[in-house]
This record gives structure tokens, sequence and C-alpha cells, in this order.
């Protein structure tokens, strides 16, 4: 009899096992990765444009081959990196591809700054809609990394807080996901104004 | 087989106590109305009749285009608030996502169009910029604000013109958001309460089904057929109510409490599905409809 009462109150907390803790981590951790998503998709905007930029500034500066490729290789770098979904999961890798995209935006930086010699090219239809496009995405990097951020802040407070991490540690294993850390003076996107 | 009382206990407090996660509050004002002229740059006269164009623009539309103009940012970047803004008011529809926020800072003289992903399409960056940088800006920088402004909001309005349309459904739905409230809804779960108390008291099934069925049902109908999801949270609860009934009996001679006992564990679960369902009961004011924005669109100074 104590047996049946005990098992029908196991039963009991079994239906409402939802409450807490199991199906909140797992959400949070996919809500991490659907905003590293949103982050790789931001990122790789930003890597479209570029092969136009190159092409419109080649056409007025010449002389500055060795900035052009500089940029065209810091891209080449960053698109040979091989994505997975594990980059969440592994620190190393993450800071490696933050140290690609933080090289292409340097590059990306000292272009647009060499790009301002030259009048000509600064009254290019092409190359002002370029400079506005290149600041929509490095501000969509932003917010996505932001946001991503915030994710992962949620998701490793919910794996570590107490009723959860025991249902971590006893069941699902989800391991602590690395944030963006904010680069060395880079606050602000590469912005030039004519 | 020897039953470990410790375990149990201890997934006990795991699944009942659990702690309620909340996310920081953002410093975007308050969303008055689509006009929203915090800096004092329009006159009343030009403020009422833009609201009306953009509410007409909505009806038409489904569109969302809204105005907020600040006097300073307090040394924030432009990009950084808007986006904030743009998280905390939801301008657009949820499915859509075609809200457009048009942001003027007065004191550092800064214009930021903040673009909904839903309309990045007809409304890019680039155009986005020329908007601000051909139509807003010159008229701003001769003293003319509310040409400025208003110039600027239409040509918003041409671009996105074309993209959406509103249908008889989003009309219908446009209306309903403002018009339904609880009052429904606790009518309903009166009555269902007292159905499955007079059930209960016949015989325990009888007050099982009881709860199980009129709870749900008094949510679906009062408050949307979405809530039909957590109406099976409820046979879940009217389930673990059967159970607990069980263990009444076992301690207690009398049968016939266990029927409303059934009942009272589906209708906590209802409400709380209720109280998080529910749409805002709303007269006349104006509200985001839930659209997302990803950091599109254009800024520059005028």
């Amino acid at each position: 009899m104590r047996h049946l009462l005990l098992s029908i109150l196991g039963l009991l907390l079994l239906s409402t096992l939802s409450g807490c803790g199991y199906n909140t981590m797992q959400a949070n951790e996919e809500a991490v990765i659907a905003a590293w998503g949103n982050v790789e998709s931001s990122y790789q905007r930003r890597n479209d444009l570029i092969p136009n930029l190159v092409e419109v500034v080649k056409g007025y500066a010449k002389h500055e081959a060795d900035t052009l490729k500089a940029v065209t290789e810091a891209r080449a770098k960053v698109g040979s990196m091989q994505l997975s979904k594990e980059v969440i999961n592994d620190p190393a890798a993450l800071t490696r591809f933050q140290q690609n995209q933080g090289e292409l935006s340097s590059a990306l930086s000292r272009l647009m700054v060499v790009a301002e010699k030259y009048p000509d090219l600064k009254a290019n239809q092409n190359f002002l809609d370029l400079q506005k496009q290149l600041e929509g995405t490095e501000n969509r990097i932003n917010v996505a990394r932001e946001r991503y951020n915030k994710t992962v802040q949620t998701f490793n407070t919910s794996i570590r807080t107490f009723p959860n991490s025991m249902t971590n540690s006893l069941l699902l294993h989800l391991k602590r996901k690395e944030p963006f850390k904010a680069e060395e003076g880079a606050k602000t996107a590469p912005k030039v104004k004519f | 087989m020897r039953f470990n009382a410790f375990k149990l206990l201890l997934l006990f407090i795991i699944t009942f106590v659990c702690p309620a996660q909340h996310v920081s509050a953002l410093e975007a004002p308050p969303l008055k109305g689509r006009i929203n002229d915090y800096a004092g740059m329009l006159s009343p006269a030009t403020a009422r009749s833009l609201e009306q164009k953009l509410a007409a623009f909505e009806n038409e539309t489904t569109n969302q285009v809204v105005l907020l103009t600040i006097p300073s940012l307090e040394g924030d970047v432009i990009e950084s608030y808007a986006i904030r803004v743009a998280e905390a008011w939801k301008i657009g529809q949820k499915d859509k996502s075609n809200g457009v926020i048009l942001i003027l800072a007065k004191k550092e003289r800064k214009i930021r169009i903040e673009v909904g992903t839903g309309l990045q399409g007809v409304l890019p960056d680039i155009t986005a910029g020329q908007i601000i940088r051909n139509v807003i800006a010159p008229e701003l920088r001769a003293g003319n604000i509310d040409q400025g402004i208003s110039a600027g909001l239409g040509a918003i309005i041409g671009a996105t013109k074309g993209e959406f349309k509103a249908t008889a459904a989003d009309k219908k739905a446009a209306k309903k958001k403002k018009g339904s409230g609880y009052g429904l809804f606790i009518i309903l779960l009166l009555a269902a309460i007292v159905i499955t108390a007079v059930a209960g008291s016949s015989s325990r099934t009888a007050g099982i089904l009881a709860g199980g069925v009129s709870l749900p049902a008094a949510a679906g109908i009062g408050l949307g057929a979405v809530l039909w999801k957590l109406g099976a949270l409820a046979l879940l609860g009217a389930a673990a109510g059967f159970l607990i009934s069980l263990l009444m009996r076992l301690f207690h001679a009398g049968g016939g409490g266990g029927g409303s006992y059934g009942g009272g564990w589906g209708g906590p679960t209802i409400f709380y599905g209720g109280g998080g369902g529910g749409s805002s009961s709303s007269d006349d004011s104006f509200s985001g409809g839930g659209g997302d924005f990803d950091g599109g669109g254009s800024s520059d100074d005028w």
C-alpha cells in the first residue's frame, strides 16, 4: 500500500516535470543557437558586400593596391574558417572567429580612411550606396552580437541556478556557452563622414 | 526494493521550486501614439494631422510607422538607442514585422530611420539613407521642422505603400484587439466552477470530467482558441486531481469531496494560462503589433 501511494505521488510529480528547469534549459539553448545563426548571417552579409566595394575603390584608387589586398586577404581568411554549430560550445573556436572578423574590420576601416583621399571616389554613387550598406550591415552585426550575448547570459544563468543546476548535472549535461567579448577600441563601426 | 524517500523529496523540490527569470527593463520612453514628440519639435496641428495620416496608413496596409523625437541622446549612440526603442515598442505586426520608426535627437541633430525586417525589401538601408539625406535633413537645416518631418514620413509611406495590404481578417483582428477583456472569461469560469462542484458532489468521476472539460472550454471561449493548448494542461491538472482524490480517499472516509478537488486542480492551471495568454483590453490606444527589428535602416546628421 505504501509503495502504491508513493509511486502514485511519483507519477504526479512526473506530470508536472515540465514546470521547471528541464524544458527551460533546452529552450534557452535553442535560443542561443538561433541567435548564433543571426550573428553568422550578419557577418556573411558584410562578406558579400566586400567584392563590390573592392572593385569600386580599385577603379579610382589604383595605387592603393596594398590596402585592397589586405581587405581581400582578410575576407578570404574569414571565408576559409570552418564553422559548425560547435563553435558556440568551444571558447577557442569563438575567439578565433572573433579575431578573424576583427582583422577584417580593421582592414575595412583602413580602406575607408584611404578612400577619403579620392574626391572622385567619394562622389561616386556606387561607392556611397556601398558605404550606406556597409554601415547598415555593421549595425546589424552589433545588434546580432548583443542579442546573442543576451541569450548566452540567460542560458548560462539557467544552467547554474539552483534547481536547474541539479537537473543539468543529473540529466541534460548542457555546457556553458561563451559570449562575445568587446574588442579593444572598436566599440563603434568603421564610420566615415564625408 | 527499498524506496529512497530522500531522493523523492529532492525530486519534489526540483519540480516545484521554480525561479522566475526576468529580463531587465529598457529605457525607451513610453509609446504614446504614432507621434511621440518628446522634444516638442512639431506644431500641434501638424502632430494631429500626421497622427491621422499614419493611422489611416496602418488601416490600409497594416504597416505601422511611428515618429519619436527626443531632446537629447545623453551620450548614447543613436543606433543602440533606436534598436532598444524598437525592441521595447515592437512596432509592426507580429507576423509581418512591417514597422518603421523615425527618430530625431534634437540636441545632437541626429536622424535615424529604423526599418523592421519585413519592410527591408522596399525600404532598404540605401533608400532610408536617401530619404534622410535628400528629404528630411535639408528642410531641418533650413529650419522647416514641420515640413521636414512631414515630408520624411510621407516618403516612408510612399516607399512602403505597395508591400502589404490589410485584408478583412486583419481589420477584424485589429478591432478585436481593442475591445476584448477578461469579462467574458470570468463569467464562464464561474459557470465552470459551479458545474464542477455540482457534478463533484454527486460522484467523483463526474467531478473530474466536469472540471477537465468545462474549464478549458471557459478559457477557449472567453479568451481565444489558442488556449486550447493550455486546456490540455488543465486536463493534466484534472488527472492530478484524480490522483489526489485517491489519496484523500485513503486518508478520509468521505468520497464525495474528491470530485470538487478534481475541478479545483483544473482551475488554477487554466487561470494562469488565461492570465498569461489574454490580449490587453485597450480601448482606443495605439500599441505595437509585435514586429521584429534587426538593426537595418540608416542614420545621418542635419
